[in-house]
């Protein structure tokens, strides 16, 4: 019944349009807990509003950059580059059945940057003159430093914001009244007229940043230990947002799935898993090619702390670049998650290591987070866990089957007929998504 | 003589002065040898290294060849709620010709206690000497001046001090209030201050008033004063509080002889240890110095040096300044303001760290592992048959005999 | 507009950005061959001013310190020391200008270092940092300006000699860092430190002049500073403070570092690929093209699932 067509469109098995979840309380027992956290959070980040850094954070001289800038930023955009690599395969290399997952991606991709973005946001020292971001003759084009401080809240606040747009826009459509219908089908074909250059900025952007990311730790020199240290530093840094993009897709979607107990789709998974693949295989070369030219082969099997450092973040990524390669693995479900999962730590440690435990300062000195750094870089990840737990359910986000669609806008009016009925009786976004 | 005080004032007064002679036909009559006065110079020299004219950038017999020719300043002395001892100290000197020198350097026309009068011919020698050198001579106060209940706790000749200082202060080319008691109140203005004792400065602001505070102040500091006065007419530099500079601009910290020991950490923690043996610093046991001003680390008491209170093993108590002596406890530990000079120690070079900090890479590791884990276990939910695309607790199930028929079809190879 | 071109057809607004992009990133690399903002040795201009330490004549009477602090406006930093003395531990955002102590583990052998900002002469500092903030001023003095530091502490991270300091306790922090006295040299005067220094042991001067002075006391004493060569001659490309030390640098403090300048080193390729964002445009030309292609076919084959299933494409 449900096939794959040979040309590639976009009719796939079960994964075929998002669906929202709908057989879910919207307020849990876990988005609670996520919410507290997620307020702590932002209440510390209120009074760091008026608290100078130094008693409030744990940084010092010698790492000036805690674990805001080095993991909330650093790594996890990392894993929000979901986007990017998705988005690439599907609208660059016309794999068209991702196209379904791209929601989940857009989602939780704009959700790391956002909350990145914030931790950002209350780091900086002097925050009252970050409005010399608008005055391009005080830029300093040479820094990665303003790339990065310019094109990410670009990236989010325009282009990723602009791509999760036709979800908030699919809602009003369903719920709103007919004014709102009319006016958003007549919209839609200038929205559908900007999309695609909205897509080519989507990509340009986290190419220039991600691999800026990287590029800012070039000036660090010798205080990255010579493991990580490498002119090619954007171009690892680049890759390994690609790979953690995709494994954390996968991984999301898995975990979802065993969540809200939906039904899988390998066909996607199984490409997604292949994709991953080759961008750990991908990542991995440059890597070693990398270590050989300059000479490194040796220091990385010394054996040392640093060296099985090394060696695990590899191995985290080695394992799934050839587990991967075979078709079985690609379409069991269990081995997906355990390999997404070792990509996205791999690549989360590569990206967190030359900042914090390969980084050694000049002179001696220590870093530990104090516990108020602690909980806002939890709170913000917390609050980017409740923003996506009320966006799957409601909006389109997570992909389901058609017949689930039809089952969610045919089920509820018959069960509530006071419900808000269309007069002209097409389909409608049920008042409320309450368990049945 | 009275006649010569009905011609021309200028030179009425000229000749006035005359009669006092000046210090070299002075020193000549009472027979005191060049040799001592140049000590005496020397002496001056010390006490005021700067900012005091007639001893700047000269040799000791320069300054004694200048000051030779300055006509003995007439000085009248009064005492009011004094303990004497800054007429004491003025006497103080470890020579007994240098004491006798002293009285013939200025012309002490009334002082009650060095004087051989008293009572009537005392005060009529008060009286003339005002009258005869009106204008021209310097009032020396020592002792503060009582103020409450109309100034009766201290009457001279049946006056109140209020009165008589208004009278002969106020008829004089300058005042020296000599001594903390003069200057702000010194003792007797402590809690809880009976007699409403002030100095002089409160007393007659507009007069040309100079303070030298201490109990008692150095007295090379009076005498430059008085001389500079007598040579020139000129009073030295005074800071806001009309204090002279080149005696009272810096603390006794930044000139303490023991600041070495203040730098190296070595202090006295109780009276008599191994360290106030040895002379070491005193500032754990409340020494006023850093927030003191007079000159008494360089120039100590009685010509012998060391004689001065942190010499001896006392701690300052800070006896020049209105809002320390005599109201701040005497051991009670000072704030340090100046821009402290390097201490003896020194910061290390702290070589680069190259070892990674065992705990944070624990705390990665755990942090890893902790996800690995959570991810291990929520992959075995799933099945870990080859295109099963159930999940547990969905609407598809999952038909383990016939796993080629199960919900989820194939797609195409 | 691009919808009138069929799926295959590059339209002319995409041809041009490819081309554009294309050309502008061929410009760029032969601009770069011929001449580049970091080179890899920068030159020092020939007004560059230059303090000159020599361990050898410091007695570590720290006269510098209070000096340094009183010039800048500073306060002692009294912390370690109970309020008595000023005693920092390093650099720090009270103290610009250091005596260090060096002391041999197992000897009696001991070393004072003077330590402060470099003024490279190319500082990472200076390429790092987002809006400008520190820059290469008058004389080659590295400066730092309030109105547009935003504090995000990227010079720290990119100094080599971790010289820069951050007020981390202060509610408008600075970035706290020797400027070579730089109020002070427009009044003609020395830096404070080498004013007041009674040995000699810093000595302010022309680059050009202090280098060869100090490759002179070099030549005149075979031997007694080690490697017989000048620190900072090279180092990082170059520094403005040029030290000679009887014990190896690496002891004293004075970092390992290449001959190459960092901003070299880190603008290496980006500079090539984002000149006259050259890369950037022909990546978007790029990707232009062939997203317009495969949305054109996308959007014709959700007409027809449209059709199919009654259902709008989701975006």
């Amino acid at each position: 019944m449900y096939k794959h067509d040979i040309t590639g469109s976009t009719l796939i098995n079960h994964w075929q349009r998002g669906v929202p979840v709908y057989r879910e309380p919207v307020v849990t027992p876990t988005l609670l807990f996520f919410a507290a956290l997620a307020a702590l959070g932002l209440v510390l980040a209120a009074v760091r509003f008026f608290s100078p850094l130094g008693p409030f954070s744990g940084m010092n001289d010698a790492y000036a950059w805690g674990i805001w800038k080095t993991f909330n930023v650093m790594t996890l955009t990392a894993l929000g580059s979901g986007p990017l690599a998705v988005g690439i395969a599907a609208w660059v290399f016309n794999r068209h059945k991702l196209h379904v997952v791209m929601r989940t991606a857009l989602v939780s991709g704009f959700l790391f940057y956002a909350t990145g973005l914030i931790a950002l946001g209350f780091d900086v020292g002097r925050p009252w003159n970050f409005y010399s971001a608008l005055l391009p003759w005080r830029w300093n084009a040479e820094s990665a430093m303003l790339e990065i401080s310019i094109c990410m809240p670009l990236y989010c606040a325009v282009f990723l914001a602009f791509e999760n747009l036709p979800l908030f826009l699919e809602r009003f459509y369903y719920t709103g009244s007919e004014r709102t219908r009319t006016f958003l089908r007549g919209i839609a074909p200038s929205l559908r007229r900007i999309y695609p250059f909205v897509i080519v900025g989507a990509y340009v952007l986290p190419l220039m940043h991600q691999s800026s990311l990287g590029g800012l730790l070039l000036l660090a020199g010798n205080k990255i230990n010579p493991l990580w240290q490498t002119p090619s530093l954007p171009l690892l840094y680049l890759l390994a947002a690609g790979l953690c993009g995709l494994g954390f897709v996968i991984f999301l979607l898995l975990i979802c799935s065993l969540r809200y107990s939906r039904p899988l789709d390998l066909g996607v998974l199984g490409e997604l898993g292949n994709l991953l693949s080759c961008a750990c295989l991908l990542f991995l070369a440059v890597r070693a090619g990398d270590l050989l030219w300059r000479g490194q082969v040796r220091a990385a099997f010394a054996f040392d702390k640093i060296s099985v450092l090394f060696l695990i973040e590899t191995a985290l990524i080695l394992i799934p670049a050839i587990t991967l390669r075979m078709k079985t693995a690609r379409e069991t479900p269990r081995t997906m998650l355990k390999m997404a999962t070792l990509a996205c730590l791999g690549g989360m440690l590569y990206r967190f290591i030359p900042t914090s435990i390969a980084y050694i300062p000049a002179h001696r000195a220590s870093y530990f987070p104090s516990l108020p750094e602690v909980l806002m870089a939890i709170g913000y990840i917390a609050l980017g866990i409740v923003a996506f737990i009320l966006a799957v359910k409601y909006f389109a986000v997570l992909p389901g089957e058609i017949k689930e669609w039809n089952y969610i806008f045919k089920a509820v009016p018959r069960r509530q007929p006071t419900s808000q009925s269309d007069a002209k009786g097409g389909t409608q976004w049920p008042a409320s998504l309450s368990t049945r | 003589m009275l006649k010569d005080l009905t011609l021309d004032p200028l030179v009425a007064s000229a000749r006035v002065l005359d009669v006092l002679g000046t210090i070299d036909e002075r020193l000549l009559r009472c027979g005191i040898s060049r040799r001592a006065f140049v000590q005496f110079c020397s002496s001056l020299m010390i006490a005021a290294p700067f900012g005091l004219a007639i001893t700047d950038k000269k040799t000791p017999e320069e300054v004694a060849a200048g000051l030779g020719k300055v006509i003995r300043p007439p000085v009248i002395w009064l005492a009011f709620q004094d303990c004497t001892g800054c007429t004491e100290t003025l006497l103080r000197t470890s020579h007994p010709d240098l004491g006798d020198l002293i009285m013939n350097v200025i012309s002490l026309e009334y002082h009650e206690t060095l004087m051989a009068g008293s009572g009537l011919q005392a005060q009529q020698a008060l009286d003339e000497a005002v009258k005869k050198y009106a204008g021209k001579y310097i009032c020396v106060v020592e002792g503060s001046i009582p103020t409450r209940d109309k100034g009766v706790y201290m009457k001279l000749a049946g006056r109140p001090a209020m009165e008589v200082l208004a009278d002969v202060g106020g008829r004089a080319a300058a005042i020296v209030a000599i001594g903390s008691c003069a200057s702000w109140g010194g003792i007797p203005s402590a809690d809880p201050d009976p007699t409403g004792a002030v100095g002089v400065v409160d007393l007659l602001p507009n007069q040309t008033i100079v303070n030298l505070p201490g109990c008692p102040p150095n007295p090379y500091t009076l005498l430059g004063v008085l001389l500079q006065f007598a040579d020139s007419g000129t009073l030295p530099e005074m800071d806001g509080e009309r204090r002279p500079k080149f005696a009272y601009d810096r603390d006794i910290h930044e000139h303490c002889p023991r600041r070495a020991h203040f730098d190296a950490g070595n202090f006295v923690k109780q009276f008599g240890d191994y360290g106030h043996r040895e002379g070491w610093c005193l500032y754990e046991m409340g020494c006023k110095g850093p927030d003191t001003h007079a000159g008494c680390s360089t120039r100590h008491f009685n010509e012998i040096p060391d004689v001065w209170p942190i010499g001896i093993g006392a701690p300052c108590i800070g006896c020049t300044e209105k809002s320390i002596a005599f109201r701040v406890p005497m051991f009670k530990v000072v704030q340090i303001h100046t821009l402290a000079a390097p201490p003896s120690a020194y910061a290390p070079i702290s070589a680069p760290q190259g070892v990674i900090s065992p705990l944070a890479t624990g705390l990665v590791g755990v942090a890893v592992g902790a996800l690995a884990g959570a991810g291990y276990v929520a992959s075995r939910r799933f099945s870990t048959m080859k295109d099963d695309e159930s999940v547990p607790g969905s609407s598809m199930t999952r038909t383990p005999e016939k796993p080629d028929s199960s919900a989820g079809p194939k797609g195409p190879a | 507009m691009s919808s009138t071109t069929t799926p295959h057809q590059i339209s002319r607004r995409q041809a041009l950005l490819g081309i554009f992009g294309l050309g502008g990133t061929i410009t760029g690399l032969a601009v770069n061959a011929v001449g580049s903002e970091h080179p890899e040795h920068p030159v020092a201009a020939p007004d560059a001013v230059s303090m000159l330490y020599d361990n050898t004549i410091c007695t570590g009477c720290k006269a510098c310190m209070p000096a340094c602090n009183e010039a800048n406006g500073l306060p002692p930093d009294t912390v370690l020391s109970g309020g008595i003395w000023d005693l920092p531990p390093d650099l720090n955002s009270k103290t610009k200008n250091i005596i260090k102590l060096y002391q041999e583990p197992d000897g009696p052998g001991f070393s004072y270092v003077k330590r402060q900002c470099m003024h490279c002469l190319d500082p990472a500092c200076v390429t790092g940092c987002p809006f400008g903030s520190l820059k290469k001023a008058d004389w080659g003095a590295v400066t730092w300006n309030s109105s547009l530091c935003i504090g995000c502490r990227y010079c720290e991270v990119a100094c080599p000699f971790d010289v820069p300091k951050f007020q981390w306790d202060h509610w408008n922090p600075k970035i706290v860092k020797c400027e070579f006295c730089y109020d002070r040299l427009h009044n003609n005067q020395q830096p404070a430190c080498t004013a007041v220094c009674p040995t000699g042991a810093v000595i302010f001067g022309k680059r050009t002049d202090l280098l060869a002075k100090a490759k002179d006391r070099v030549a005149a004493a075979p031997n007694k500073y080690f490697e017989n060569r000048v620190y900072g001659e090279h180092e990082a490309g170059g520094t403005q403070v040029l030290y000679l030390s009887n014990v190896a640098f690496e002891k004293i403090g004075l970092p390992k570092l290449g001959t190459t300048s960092l901003g070299h080193y880190a603008t290496k390729v980006t500079s090539v690929i984002y000149k006259w964002l050259s890369g950037p445009i022909l990546a978007a030309g790029l990707l232009g093209v062939v997203i317009k292609k495969n949305w054109n076919r996308h959007e014709a084959e959700s007409a027809e699932q449209e059709k199919k299933t009654g259902l709008q494409e989701q975006l």
